[in-house]
């Protein structure tokens, strides 16, 4: 029996995200690395809002995800419906995937302190 | 006594890589990732319990630690150092042990490599520092090298033909 994974309603949002050329530049331009939206707005003639209304609709259909720093939300090629790795590879993928996501929030943590602190002496003073 | 291995010449022409941006400067991610102490607070994954036991930073020093997983199983993972330029570059070789320390069998998959060569390199702009991470096999057989640029290739021509499929059927459509 074949197991259906993924559902039409998915493949509908998947196929209509890609039905436009500056989503499918953004996807492309993605597979080469994260980047935050304001660089991902660059090459485009296009407003912020604009290039956002995009975005979302990359991550609904589940092709992009979005870090989680609520600043610099960095956007970054989901793995699920375009790659059909075997599972070693998507296991050591994410393995690096998770450990620089919590890099990332101990990196947070860190400026957060020392911005805390920067207040006080300045209070000081 | 045998010759070492040496990557430059065993290196495969596949290579997985991960680059992500850190929004800190570059020093900081440096200490993050060679200090045992700042390792400890973000190494290993959610969920599970990630304890370091060793992280002697010089080349041919090693970073030891155990992962336990849901389930009670413990993992051991261990990076040997191969090459250290603060900050900016760190090679290690990567892989799966037990308690001898040597490299054990791939845990998924007995024809892929053991272990992996990983180079990571930091550059910083502007206050933030571009991570990129290149890994690729090392001392694996010839037969787990193919296996594994036969994955490497799949994924890329996977995900490569499915972009050129959609283009296609958008293009029809």
């Amino acid at each position: 029996m074949v197991q259906q994974h993924t559902s039409s309603a998915q493949l509908d949002a998947t196929f209509s995200a890609l039905a436009d050329p500056t989503r499918r530049a953004i996807l492309a331009r993605l597979a080469s690395g994260e980047t935050s939206v304001s660089e991902l707005a660059e090459p485009f003639e296009m407003s912020m809002p604009a290039i956002s209304k995009h975005l979302k609709v990359l991550q609904r259909a589940g092709l992009i995800e979005r870090g989680r720093e609520a600043q610099w939300r960095p956007c970054r090629l989901a793995a699920g419906p375009l790659k059909d790795a075997s599972d070693w590879l998507d296991h050591y993928r994410r393995f690096w995937e998770e450990a620089f996501d919590r890099l990332e929030d101990y990196l947070r943590e860190l400026k957060q302190d020392a911005q805390t602190k920067e207040k006080k002496n300045g209070r000081k003073k | 006594m045998a010759a070492r291995n040496n990557a430059a010449v065993n290196l495969p022409d596949r290579e997985i890589v991960f680059t992500r941006v850190f929004n800190a400067p570059r020093e900081l991610v440096w200490k993050a990732f060679t200090e045992r102490d700042r390792m400890a607070k973000w190494w290993g994954l959610k969920g599970m319990t990630t304890q370091i036991r060793e992280l002697d930073l010089r080349p041919g020093g090693t970073f030891l630690y155990v992962v336990r997983m849901p389930d009670g199983r413990e993992m051991l993972g261990k990076w040997v150092y191969r090459e250290i330029v603060a900050p900016e570059l760190l090679v290690v070789v990567h892989f799966t042990t037990d308690d001898t320390g040597k490299p054990i069998t791939n845990p998924y998959d007995p024809s892929l490599p053991r272990e992996m060569l990983t180079t990571s390199r930091f550059t910083e702009r502007a206050g933030r520092t571009t991570l990129e991470l290149r890994s690729v096999p090392i001392n694996e057989t010839a037969a787990q090298r193919e296996a594994f640029n036969k994955l490497a290739d799949g994924m890329e021509e996977g995900f490569n033909n499915s972009l050129d499929l959609l283009d296609e059927y958008l293009a029809k459509a």
